[in-house]
C-alpha cells in the first residue's frame, strides 16, 4: 500500500499556490481542526504500526522463542531462510503459483459480473449485493469451514463432478488439488473489485460507445477499443490491490488445511509457514524476518506493476491534454 | 412481487448492518462488565485449563465445583479446547506471560515452559505437603521436573497401545494381538485383511490399519524396541537417517500394497471420526490408551485395545505422564492454585469423579479405588496397564527438549512427502533430520 503513494506527488507539487503569503498563513491556523481529527488515526499508526514493526524488524535479527529475552544473531534468521530451509522456497514457489492463478481469475469474474450488471435495470441492487456478500463473509472462519466440507471427501464438489464422470476424489487430500480449494474460495470474493470495475464502467462516456457504433463497430471491437482502454485505470488499482492481498492469503489456507499445511506441504503459503514458525514452532525472530522479505517482495511487486503501467494504463484526461 | 426502488435498498442494508454492529459492541462490552463486578465481588479468581473431549470437559468441570465447594470464595474459571488450538493458545498466552493460574500441560512443552520461567516451581508445596505425592510412583513424578525442580504434576498415567477391529481380525484368521508380536507379524495381519478384499461404506478398499508413517509416537515405539531413543541429550537426535529410512520405507511399502491406508485418509485423520478405521476404511489403528474410548463409542465393542507391535519382543513402549498439571509462573493466588492442583489429584471424591477420563489416575489408591467401578473402554485400559506393566516397559526417558513440538509436526510432514511421491524415504529422512537439527540448535 505504502508504494501506491509514490507517484502521487509529482503531479501536487505542480499547482504551486500563487496567492500571498497572509492568506497562506491564515490557512495554516486553521488547519488544527484536522491535525484534531486526524490524531485518533494518527496515534493508532505510531502505536499499533509503527513500534511494532520496529520492533518486529530488531527481532528479526535475534533468536526469540517468546520465553528467553531475545539474541542477536545478526543475519543468520535471513542465511537460514535463504540458503538452508527448503520448506521456505516451497511456501514461496506455492504463494507465488497462487499469486498467479487466482488474481486473474478473481479479477476476470468481477469484470464479467460488472460487465452483466451494468446494463442491468430492475433487480440491479439486489444481485449488486448478492455478489457482494460473499466479500463480507467469505474472510470468516465458519465460511472457510463450509467450504471445506464442500470439497472434502464426500462433500458436494466431488460428488457433482463423480455425476458427471469427473473422478477427483476428496479435494482437501489431495496435494495437486487442495491448492484450488483456496483458490476457489477467494475467487469466489469478487464482490469488492466488482464494485469498483462497475464504477469504472458507469464512468465510460455512453458517446463513446454510441461514436464506435456509428464507425461499425460491433460489441466485441466495443470491448476491446472502448472498454478495455477506458477501464485501464480501474483494472489496474483492482490489481495492485487484489495481488497486495493475495499474497497475505491466510485464513482459507488454516483453515483447509487444519493449520498445517498439508497435504505434503501444498497448501503451506509463505503466511501460514511464518504463522508456524512464530507460533507453533516458537521462532518469532524467524517470522519476523520472513515478514520483512515478505513486505520487501510485495513492495517491488508493486514497484514494478506501477513502472509497467506506464504502458498499458491509459487516462482519458492525459490524452485531452 | 413489487420490488422496492433500486435506491433506498442499499441505505436500508447499510443501516441494519450498523445496526447489528452496534448491539453487538454494546453487547460485548456489557457482558465484560458483568464479568469483571463478578470477579471483584468473588474474592479469589483461578484460571484453570486443559484440552480434551467433551466428557472429560463435563467431569472436569463437577471436579471443580466440588473444589469451589470446599474452598468458599474461591472461584474457578474453566476452559478446554482441542489440543492442537489449546496448545497455540497456551504458547501465545505463556508469550504474555499469562500461563492460566493452573493448565493441563504436555510432556512435550515442560523444557520450554520451565526453562523459560513460565511455571511455578513446585517443590515447596510438594515439600510441604500441599501437593501430596506420598501414593504416586517416584519415577512418574518425575516426569515433571526440569532441571532438577519439580515444575509440573503428572495427572495421568499413558500408555500408547492398538486399537483393533476384533471381528475383521477374526474373519482374516489373524490371532488378537499379545504383548510379544512383532512388527512382522503386524505386516502380515496387515496384508491378510488387506487381502479380504472388505468394503468400507463409501464403496472403498478396507486396509489393515492407518499408516503409522505420519506418528511419531509409532516411529518412537519402534525404535526403542530395536534399542534406540529418540533423542539422546537436550541437544542431539538419538536416531540416524538409517533408522528412520527403514521405519518409513517399512510403512511406504506397506502403503503402495494397499495394506495400510492411503495418503489421503491418512492425511486427514485429525479426531477418532476421520481416522481410517473411524470412517470403515481400515481394521485398526495406534493409539494412546487415554484416546481409546472414542473408538468403540463409535464403532461398538468389537473394537479392542491391544498393545503395539515389538521388535524380537522387545517393547518399545512406556507409561509416560498423559499430561501434567502446571501453575503458572504469574499467578496472583500461588497458595489457592496449588490446592486445586492437589484436590484434583489426591482427593478421592474428585477421583471418582475424573474417573479414566486421563487415563490411569497417578494416585495408585485413587487408581485401585476407581478401578473397581470400571467397565467397558476404561476396564479395557486399567486392564491393558496392568498387563504391560506385568510385561515389563522401560522407564520414562526425561522430558523430550525444546524444539520437540516442532520437531513432532515436522515428522509427520516430511513423511506426508513420501506418502503423495514427492520424495523418497531417504530424502524425507535427510530432510526431516537436518530439519530437527535446526531446531535443537537453536
Amino acid at each position: 500500500m505504502t508504494t501506491m503513494s509514490t507517484d502521487m506527488p509529482a503531479r501536487t507539487e505542480q499547482t504551486e499556490d500563487p496567492r500571498p503569503k497572509s492568506a497562506r498563513r491564515r490557512r495554516r491556523e486553521q488547519q488544527w481542526p484536522a491535525y484534531v481529527f486526524l490524531s485518533p488515526w494518527m496515534i493508532g499508526a505510531v502505536v499499533l504500526t509503527l513500534v511494532p514493526m520496529a520492533v518486529s524488524l530488531y527481532l528479526s535479527f535475534t533468536d526469540y522463542n517468546l520465553f528467553d529475552p531475545p539474541h542477536w544473531v545478526g543475519l543468520r534468521n535471513y542465511t537460514e531462510m535463504l540458503t538452508e530451509d527448503p520448506r521456505y522456497w516451497r511456501s514461496v514457489g506455492t504463494t507465488l503459483l497462487y499469486v498467479v492463478i487466482a488474481v486473474p481469475l478473481k479479477l476476470g469474474l468481477a469484470l464479467g459480473a460488472a460487465m452483466l450488471l451494468k446494463n442491468l435495470g430492475r433487480g440491479r441492487a439486489f444481485y449488486r449485493s448478492a455478489f457482494y456478500a460473499p466479500s463480507l463473509l467469505g474472510a470468516s472462519m465458519s465460511i472457510a469451514l463450509v467450504w471445506r466440507a464442500l470439497y472434502n471427501d464426500g462433500g458436494t464438489i466431488p460428488h457433482l463432478l463423480d455425476s458427471i464422470g469427473i473422478h477427483t476424489g476428496g479435494w482437501v487430500g489431495n496435494p495437486d488439488l487442495a491448492m484450488y480449494v483456496v483458490v476457489g474460495l477467494t475467487a469466489w470474493q469478487f464482490g469488492a473489485p466488482m464494485v469498483i470495475f462497475l464504477a469504472g464502467l458507469q464512468q465510460i462516456s455512453p458517446d463513446l460507445y454510441e461514436a464506435a457504433a456509428l464507425d461499425g463497430a460491433g460489441r466485441r471491437r466495443q470491448f476491446v477499443s472502448v472498454t478495455v482502454p477506458m477501464l485501464s485505470p480501474v483494472v489496474f488499482f483492482n490489481l495492485v490491490l487484489e495481488m497486495i492481498q493475495s499474497f497475505q492469503v491466510f485464513t482459507p489456507a488454516f483453515v483447509v488445511s487444519n493449520g498445517t499445511g498439508r497435504p505434503a506441504d501444498s497448501t503451506n503459503f509463505y503466511t501460514l509457514y511464518l504463522y508456524e514458525r512464530g507460533f507453533t514452532a516458537s521462532h518469532m525472530g524467524y517470522a519476523a524476518a520472513m515478514a520483512w522479505l515478505l513486505l520487501i517482495a510485495v513492495g517491488v511487486i508493486t514497484l514494478i506493476l506501477f513502472r509497467t503501467s506506464r504502458s498499458w494504463v491509459f487516462y482519458a484526461d492525459e490524452e485531452g491534454r | 412481487m413489487p420490488e422496492p426502488p433500486s435506491r433506498r435498498l442499499p441505505r436500508r442494508a447499510v443501516l441494519a448492518t450498523a445496526a447489528v454492529a452496534l448491539s453487538t459492541a454494546l453487547t460485548g462490552t456489557l457482558s465484560a462488565c458483568s464479568s469483571a463486578n463478578g470477579d471483584a465481588s468473588h474474592g479469589v479468581t483461578l484460571t484453570f485449563t486443559w484440552w480434551g473431549n467433551d466428557d472429560r470437559a463435563a467431569r472436569t468441570v463437577r471436579a471443580v465445583r466440588l473444589f469451589e465447594k470446599e474452598h468458599p470464595g474461591v472461584t474457578v474459571r474453566t476452559s478446554s479446547g482441542d489440543f492442537g488450538a489449546y496448545m497455540q493458545k497456551l504458547a501465545t498466552q505463556a508469550a504474555g506471560g499469562g500461563i492460566p493460574d493452573v493448565a493441563q500441560l504436555d510432556y512435550r512443552q515442560i523444557s520450554q515452559y520451565a526453562g523459560g520461567d513460565a511455571l511455578l516451581p513446585l517443590d515447596k508445596a510438594v515439600g510441604d505437603d500441599t501437593i501430596r505425592t506420598s501414593e504416586m510412583d517416584k519415577e512418574l513424578v518425575r516426569t515433571g521436573t526440569f532441571g532438577g525442580t519439580q515444575y509440573a504434576m503428572p495427572m495421568g498415567r499413558g500408555i500408547t497401545g492398538y486399537a483393533y477391529d476384533s471381528k475383521i481380525y477374526e474373519k482374516a484368521g489373524v490371532p488378537a494381538p499379545e504383548p510379544d508380536w512383532t512388527w512382522q507379524e503386524f505386516a502380515e495381519a496387515n496384508k491378510k485383511i488387506a487381502a479380504l478384499g472388505l468394503k468400507s461404506p463409501d464403496g472403498r478398499h478396507v486396509a489393515g490399519s492407518n499408516d503409522g508413517g505420519t506418528n511419531e509416537d509409532v516411529f518412537e515405539d519402534w525404535l526403542r524396541g530395536r534399542g534406540g531413543k529418540l533423542y539422546a541429550s537436550q541437544t542431539r537426535l538419538g536416531f540416524t537417517e538409517d533408522d528412520l529410512t527403514a521405519f518409513w520405507t517399512y510403512f511406504d511399502d506397506q502403503r503402495r500394497h494397499g495394506a495400510v491406508a492411503a495418503a489421503e485418509d491418512t492425511v486427514q485423520a485429525d479426531s477418532t471420526e476421520w481416522t481410517p478405521i473411524g470412517r470403515g476404511l481400515a481394521a485398526a489403528d495406534f493409539t494412546w490408551d487415554a484416546t481409546f474410548p472414542g473408538y468403540p463409542a463409535l464403532l461398538g465393542d468389537q473394537v479392542r485395545l491391544a498393545p503395539v507391535p515389538t521388535t524380537d519382543g522387545r517393547a518399545g513402549n512406556y507409561f509416560k505422564p498423559s499430561m501434567l498439571l502446571g501453575v503458572g509462573a504469574h499467578t496472583s493466588h500461588p497458595k489457592e492454585a496449588t490446592e486445586l492442583v492437589d484436590f484434583l489429584l489426591n482427593d478421592k471424591r474428585a477421583g471418582d469423579i475424573l474417573g479414566f477420563t486421563r487415563s490411569t489416575p497417578p494416585n495408585r489408591t485413587i487408581a485401585a479405588r476407581v478401578a473397581k467401578t470400571l467397565k467397558g473402554p476404561e476396564l479395557a485400559i486399567y486392564r491393558y496397564g496392568q498387563t504391560m506393566e506385568k510385561y515389563g516397559v522401560d522407564a520414562p526417558p526425561s522430558a523430550p527438549p525444546r524444539g520437540d513440538v516442532a520437531i513432532q509436526t515436522a515428522f509427520n510432514r516430511n513423511y506426508q512427502r513420501v506418502m503423495y511421491d514427492r520424495a523418497s524415504p531417504r530424502e524425507a529422512a535427510r530432510e526431516f533430520i537436518d530439519e530437527a537439527n535446526r531446531e535443537l540448535r537453536s
